[in-house]
């Protein structure tokens, strides 16, 4: 499996017979497609329960004061 | 199945049913992925005439041939919205616009620099893949202003499925612009099951493991969207808010 590895040196990995600029872009462009697709609606659900738990702890909050006062 | 039916379109039940699949395909993508990847950088062997640049096609006909899918889906889903009342669809089909349009880029800005090197250009007005891509990526950001312009959801999908057949369309002429013109885009190589050969197994191979890993990044990121969709919309309803004070 190690002899199907088809570079002998870092250099010449990121070097990619020349074409390193290209392929390496590409790849680049491939990794900014997935996370930012992934990373985005991720932080966006937490930040959608983060803000409606808050809302309904303070209404729950109002509401007991509301209970209380009208003793 | 009618019963079923509505099921589905039901937006909690969605989004409980896809909270149990999220983990598989979370992992199925994460696998697929990883081979794919390790494989197109480290062990798939350069091309006689492309030289390492055949890396390059492996995730540019991967992202390229799965953003064909986008319109379709979106017509299915706006037709769903407009027969049958369904929320859901709406949901799906407003996220796979925007979703869309990112694969559209990635596959132009992929086969740019593919392109640069081996066409020696970056980009050719008279080759009709090329512009036929070109025309989907703007139709899709048309679908996705018309929906933030008008206010009306009923009008929206309306205006968004019409818009969706215009791209079906022209996801057949991107299908089909290779053969119908032949100018600078080349056809897809025959697929041969010699290893010797130049378009051996190593390369096709190779090529299906991305397809079918950006699938499943496609599938977890639309599934994610959407269900923050439903989260926003069903806010006021009890199992949201249960839900939310539970985690």
């Amino acid at each position: 499996m190690l002899d199907a590895i088809q570079f002998s040196s870092w250099a010449e990995f990121f070097d990619m017979g020349g074409y390193g600029f290209n392929v390496w872009s590409v790849y680049a462009l491939f990794a900014i497609l997935i996370a930012v697709n992934l990373i985005l609606p991720w932080r966006k659900k937490q930040r959608i329960v983060r803000q409606l738990k808050r809302r309904l702890t303070l209404d729950a909050e109002i509401q007991s004061e509301d209970d209380s006062n009208g003793e | 199945m009618w019963v079923w039916f509505s099921k589905l379109g039901s937006p909690k039940w969605f989004y409980e049913l896809s909270g149990k699949w999220l983990p598989w395909l979370i992992a199925a993508m994460v696998i697929f992925m990883t081979i794919g990847l390790v494989w197109g950088l480290v062990f798939l062997p350069p091309d006689y005439q492309q030289g390492f640049t055949s890396r390059i096609l492996i995730v540019h006909v991967a992202v390229a041939g799965t953003s064909l899918a986008f319109f379709p889906l979106m017509l299915v889903a706006g037709t769903i919205t407009l027969v049958w009342r369904m929320k859901l669809a709406d949901m799906v089909a407003k996220h796979a616009a925007i979703l869309g349009a990112w694969f559209s880029f990635i596959t132009l800005a992929t086969g740019s620099l593919w392109g640069s090197v081996m066409w020696g250009t970056w980009w050719e007005w008279t080759d009709s893949r090329l512009v036929s891509m070109l025309f989907q990526l703007f139709l899709l950001l048309g679908v996705i202003s018309l929906r933030s312009a008008l206010e009306d959801s009923e009008t929206a999908a309306k205006a968004c499925a019409l818009l969706s057949i215009v791209g079906c369309i022209n996801v057949v002429v991107i299908k089909y612009s290779v053969e119908w013109w032949n100018t600078l885009h080349q056809v897809a190589s025959p697929v041969s099951l010699d290893p010797s050969s130049p378009n051996g197994p190593q390369f096709w191979i190779a090529t299906l493991i991305m397809i079918v890993a950006v699938y499943l990044f496609l599938s977890v990121s639309l599934i994610l969207s959407t269900r923050n969709e439903i989260l926003e919309r069903e806010r006021r309803s009890q199992w949201v808010q249960d839900l939310v004070m539970k985690s």
